[in-house]
């Protein structure tokens, strides 16, 4: 008994850093998508539609309707969105990490009554809640590590990659709040409408990890 | 913010109508409950040194409100459920307490169902799980149940094939995870399908619902026109009662629903006197009109 209706699946991939990981490791899986050109917001190759959304909003996407995206854990962990997360994808390694100027570091058990400026205000409240200690969590969108330099915080939560952004702006890692890596997200409907579809897709993607991706 | 409010009240209308066929009772519960950890969803406050929930999880809110159900107690509400924040959830639902499960379960799928129907929403499937088949897979791997749960909840095999246990039990998990007929072997959800006899029903057994309270049974409404579930519900226990109810979420019904015609409404014009005379003779028959 076949579950699927035979639309086709749409993709919704992120911009930035995650992009070209994300059409390789398809590409590879043998889905071959095209990003929609410059003002096309949707484009369609074979029975696969793709678009592009701001990072942090593929998990919505993908919570309220469209069938497969791919997306960091922290977004997925800072959005709480309602989907499944089938695989874990080997690339968009980093980590989200506490970092505060070089000179004025202390533990975050003795950070009570810090302002911590970051993109990430949910995970940083439950990291200090956790710990028991008092924050005010500045929300930031972007240059957040700017944000202890022109004093209007005292510390931040951002990604670390390669160290280099936080070492060229004074600022020091005090503790990793969690590693994070590019996650296959699928709604929750898709799974059940397009059963068949999405289960050779993540079938496929498996595969082209254990060969080495 | 009128058209929804509009069609909102429309399905309200339709799911108390068809509810009530169905011999459910309606429950006002307050807004603004004491807090309780067994109180979920809703938004937390402080007021003059206690703490308070507004607008909580029904469910957990009748389970908290009722001290000592009577032997048999057929409910059901409509109201706006908080998510933590300040947004919230219109919900409808119905809550059937005391009875045979099996009996409970087919009438109130059957309740969903009709429901739907009445709405206008014919292209919708109801997956029917169960918790047990669950615990008795993981009876003898008891350690990792909670990393099994955890891989049904975001439904990703690879945190299985990571576990230090046999293949077989592994292929066993992997039938389990896959598993969607109309047949199972697990007596009780078949006789729930039997009962029931539509077409839409069938058993998933990787549909879970992590809410604390279910028991075993458990299913998920969903269409394949709308990329969210438009509700579910499943088995728990209430003061030692066997219960089963579910839950509507009303917007995403209000994205599927279609408006019927309001043909049957009588249309009045004339002198405001006989006119309005006229109107009230027809309301006291039950015939609706409309005074142009």
């Amino acid at each position: 008994m076949k579950r699927s209706n035979g639309s086709p699946i749409r993709f919704v991939l992120p911009k930035g850093r995650l992009l070209s990981g994300s059409l390789e490791i398809l590409q590879r899986a043998g889905i071959e998508l095209r990003v929609p050109a410059e003002r096309r917001l949707i484009e369609r190759v074979d029975n696969y539609e793709v678009l592009l959304a701001r990072a942090f909003d593929v998990p919505v996407y993908v919570e309220y309707g469209i069938d497969v995206g791919i997306s960091g854990s922290d977004v997925v962990e800072e959005r709480g969105s309602d989907v499944l997360i089938p695989l874990e994808l080997p690339f968009g390694k980093c980590r989200l990490s506490l970092a505060m100027p070089a000179e004025r570091v202390v533990e975050p058990e003795e950070m009570d009554g810090y302002r911590i400026a970051t993109k990430y205000p949910r995970i940083t409240r439950r990291f200090f809640e956790g710990l028991n200690v008092e924050v005010e969590v500045l929300k930031l969108h972007g240059s957040i590590e700017l944000a202890p330099k022109i004093g209007i915080a005292d510390a931040i939560v951002d990604i670390v990659e390669t160290g280099n952004t936080l070492r060229a702006n004074g600022l020091v890692e005090v503790e990793k709040v969690m590693d994070v890596s590019a996650l296959l997200l699928v709604n929750r409907i898709a799974q059940k409408t397009k059963f068949e579809e999405i289960n050779e897709l993540v079938f496929a993607m498996k595969e082209v990890i254990r060969n080495g991706f | 913010m009128l058209a929804e409010s509009e069609r909102l009240s429309e399905i309200g209308k339709c799911l108390r109508r068809t509810f009530e066929l169905w011999g459910y009772r309606e429950i006002f519960l307050p807004a603004i409950e004491e807090y309780s950890e067994n109180l979920r969803k809703g938004t937390k406050f402080a007021y003059n040194n206690e703490f308070y929930v507004i607008k909580p999880d029904i469910t957990s809110q009748i389970l908290e409100n009722i001290k000592e159900p009577p032997e048999k107690l057929k409910i059901y509400y409509i109201s706006e459920v908080l998510d933590g924040d300040v947004r919230g959830q219109w919900q409808a639902g119905v809550e059937y307490i005391g009875g045979n499960i099996i009996k409970m379960a087919s009438e109130v799928i059957l309740t969903a169902v009709t429901s739907l129907e009445v709405l206008g929403i014919e292209e919708f499937y109801i997956d029917i799980g169960s918790l047990r088949v669950w615990d008795d897979a993981t009876e003898d791997i008891s350690k990792f149940r909670e990393e099994v749960y955890k891989a049904l909840v975001r439904r990703n095999f690879e945190i299985i094939e990571r576990l230090p246990i046999g293949k077989e039990k592994k292929e066993e998990m992997w039938r389990l995870f896959n598993f969607w007929g109309k047949e199972s072997g697990y007596g009780k959800l078949d006789r729930i399908v039997e009962a029931v006899n539509d077409r839409r029903l069938f058993i998933d057994f990787g549909t879970v619902r992590p809410l604390p309270y279910y028991r075993d049974i458990l299913f998920e409404i969903y269409s394949p026109e709308l990329g969210k579930p438009l509700g579910g519900g499943g088995e728990y226990t209430f003061k030692g009662k066997p219960a089963f109810g579910f839950a509507f979420d009303m917007g995403a019904l209000s994205k599927l629903f279609k408006k019927k015609g309001d043909r049957n409404r009588k249309k009045l014009r004339g002198e405001p006197r006989k006119v309005f005379a006229e109107a009230k003779r027809l309301v006291r028959m039950g015939i609706p009109v409309e005074v142009e």
